[in-house]
Order: structure tokens, then sequence, then C-alpha cells
């Protein structure tokens, strides 16, 4: 592309794709995910403190998920105790997704970087 | 700063089949400049947080009782 | 009355053109310290996310793109002159290095589809997830993929890399190893490096064709404006 004055910078950006339909359903999820109200005043120190909150109990929810798989695989869990276990796991995990909706958090804003750890999640 | 919620109202009429529009969509919602100033905290060490906030240890209180029972004494 | 923000510039003696920004209402120059604001009046307290407010809100921030690179705000950035001064005075040395880094630059984007996310050999649960042990029997299956899927976004990620390193000046890259949009990337570009990125990137994609691309731009930096990183990388806090 040139720039010249009959083709200025601030022209319309070119969008070029081979495969429109695909991004389209892909890049849909940015106004999927928006709830009908969006608080974007996040000096809020409500929403500021609940995102930091539930992106740790995210991060151990993981953790805990995966510390039970490898408990089950390893075979030293009974068939009861992985039943308990994963009703357990499933109520965290559907009390979570409350909690992220009451705060208008997407599962994208619960991802700190942790510098060197690299990313929470 | 002001602390009243500035809210933005998602558009009931989508035509969402627009990759143009979808792409500029995500550049000028999800990037820029916030004014209003988000303030959160990067944890470099997670351990010193997990013992600082009670809050969080009573959330997962459930699902860790569970396994503290399960682990072989 | 508040003031729709639509993005700063490094000092300019005025607007070129009378732009009309969101609801037709005009675009004016705020002039502060060294800097200047696009703004305009704004009546209600909401801004509504509707396909002509999005645009109006790019198109406003593209119309300086010839004259200078400004860091652009976030759509919706509703605020008093008080506020904008107020914010401003306190951030000057993180918003002049800002506006440095982007100096005569564009964003370019890369977003990449992959065809096939690995498929684990484990089947999937049947039916519906009602107990905790079909629970951990499908989490156990998504664990085993994720890891997979993750290798494979890093490769990809670090092969764009690779491609334009020589040509981006910097770079913001979100990776998404279990969606089927893997890579988003965006490039910080010289102006008069375009032609050559759009260049590379042809030859680029030819070389991958399991991947699917799409390219976009330029665009002013709308991933390089937000001024926050620069706590991070001072304090710790970000």
């Amino acid at each position: 592309m040139e720039f010249s004055p009959e083709n200025p910078l601030s022209a319309e950006p070119e969008i070029e794709t081979s495969h429109a339909e695909e991004f389209v359903e892909q890049l849909r999820c940015v106004t999927d995910t928006l709830p009908s109200r969006i608080n974007i005043d996040a000096q809020s120190v409500e929403q500021g403190l609940a995102k930091l909150v539930l992106t740790l109990i995210e991060f151990i929810r993981r953790l805990l998920e995966k510390q039970a798989v490898r408990r089950m695989e390893g075979g030293d869990l009974s068939p009861e105790q992985i039943e308990e276990l994963g009703l357990a796991l499933m109520k965290l995990e559907g009390k979570l997704q409350e909690l992220k909706t009451q705060f208008g958090l997407t599962d994208e804003d619960l991802n700190l970087d942790l510098g060197p750890i690299g990313r929470l999640i | 700063m002001s602390s009243t919620f500035d809210q933005i109202i998602v558009g009931e009429e989508w035509e969402d089949s627009d990759l143009s529009l979808l792409e500029t969509l995500d550049h000028v919602l999800n990037r820029g400049i916030v004014i209003t100033g988000e303030i959160t905290i990067s944890v470099a060490d997670i351990d010193l947080v997990f013992v600082g906030l009670n809050v969080l240890i009573s959330s997962v209180e459930t699902a860790h009782e569970v396994l503290r029972k399960r682990q072989p004494e | 009355m508040k003031l729709y923000a639509y993005c700063l510039v490094e000092d300019l003696d005025a607007l070129d053109a009378a732009t009309r920004g969101i609801s037709g209402a005009a675009v004016r120059l705020l002039h502060i310290d060294e800097f200047a604001v696009l703004t305009s009046n704004f009546d209600d307290d909401t801004v509504a996310v509707t396909r002509e407010n999005a645009l109006d809100h790019a198109a406003v921030v593209r119309s300086v793109l010839d004259r200078t690179t400004p860091l652009p705000f976030r759509f919706g950035t509703l605020v008093t002159e008080q506020q904008l001064r107020n914010y401003i005075s306190a951030r000057k040395p993180a918003l002049q290095t800002r506006l440095t880094l982007v100096r005569g630059c564009v964003e370019m984007s890369v977003k990449i589809i992959r065809e096939h996310i690995t498929e684990n050999n484990l089947p999937a649960v049947p039916g519906e997830i009602t107990s905790g042990t079909s629970f951990l029997e499908e989490k156990r299956r998504e664990i085993l993929g994720t890891e997979a899927n993750a290798a494979e976004a890093r490769e990809i990620s670090t092969w764009l890399h690779e491609q334009v390193a020589n040509l981006a000046r910097d770079e913001q890259v979100t990776l998404r190893s279990s969606e089927k949009l893997v890579v988003a990337a965006a490039h910080l570009v010289e102006r008069d490096k375009i032609p050559q990125y759009k260049e590379t990137m042809t030859i680029a994609r030819e070389n991958r064709p399991e991947l699917h691309f799409l390219l976009s731009g330029p665009w002013p930096p709308y991933s390089f404006a937000n001024i926050e990183l620069e706590f991070k990388s001072q304090f710790g806090v970000s």
C-alpha cells in the first residue's frame, strides 16, 4: 500500500483475510461477552477488589482441579471420594461463575500478569 | 475521580456479521488509555497473598476441606 | 456537562477539518500543558455501544493520524475537563514516554486461527455432567488437551514474532491456547516500514497454510496507549 494524499493514513484501515466467516465467528465473542450493562469505571473499589480476589480464587480453583485429577489418575481415591470431590469442585466452579457475572468480569479480566512467572491462567 | 459508574449500554441492533466493525470494536473497546484507572496488584509471590487474604481461604474452604480429609496420614 | 475524550496528542495548533464525533457533536482540541486532547461535548451519563458510536470514535482518532501519532482513549471515556487535567498532570512523564514510543508509528494487527484443536484420545463423557465423577473426568480431558494446545499456541506466537522482529518497534500479543483464534498480535510499525511489513506477512502466510490469518491496519496505536504498564515495571503494581 502506498501512502499518498489520495490514500492517507487517516483512511479506514484495510482488513484482509481469506477466512472472513471464521473470524467473524471468533470476533463475535467481543460483543457476546459484554453484559447488558458494563461498568467501565474500574476506579470503583468494589470491582477492583473483586477482580483481585476472584482472580486468586480462580487460580487456586484450577490448582485444586489439577490436583484432584492427578489423584484420581493415581488411583488412591475411592469412587465415593472421587464423586464427593468432583461435586465440591463443581459447586465451586458454579459459585465463581456467579460471582464473575455479578461483578461484570470476564475470564480475560481474571488473568493477572505475574511478571517472570507468566500469566496466572 | 468520580466514583459514579459510567455505563455503556449495549445497542440492541447489531450488524455483527460485519468483520470490519468487529475488528474496530476489538480495538476501541478493549484497548486504549483507561483514564478512570484500574488499580490492580500483580503478585510476584502467590503465597504471600494466600496467607493475607482470609476471604480467599474461606471461599475455597469447602473444596479444601474435602481434599485435606483425603490426605493419607 | 461531560466531555467525551477520544485521544491524546502532542500539542497541535488546530484540527485540520471540522470533525464530527459521537452524536454529531463538534470535536475540539483541549490544550492541557504540552499536550492536547480531542474532545466533544456529551450530554448523557452513558455511552451506547452502537455501530455508529464505535465507528465515530474510530474515525475521530484516525483523523489526526496524518499529522501526528495519537494515544487513543478507550471507547466510552467520559470525563470532566478537571478530571482530564488532573489525570494528565499526574502522569506527564508516563504519557511522554508513551508518545515517544509510538511517535511515527502505526499499529498493524495479526489474528491467527488454527484449523484443528489437538484432540486427545480420551472419549468425551457422554450426556450431561450431573455427577462429581463425570465432572472430574471431563476436567481430565480438558487438562490433557490444554497442555498440548498451549505448546502449539506458544510455537505459533514465537514463529510470528520471528517474522516481524526487525520490523516492529514493539508488540502486544495475546495467546488463547484453547480457542480457535489462538494468537492476536499488535505490532507497532514505523510508517515507512509498512510496505515491507505487508510484504513480509504475505510471504509468511504462505509458509503456514494450516493457519488462517486476519491482517488489518494501519490503526492508531490502540494497543500501545495504556500507561498502566509504566507502573507495573517500576513498582510491581499494574
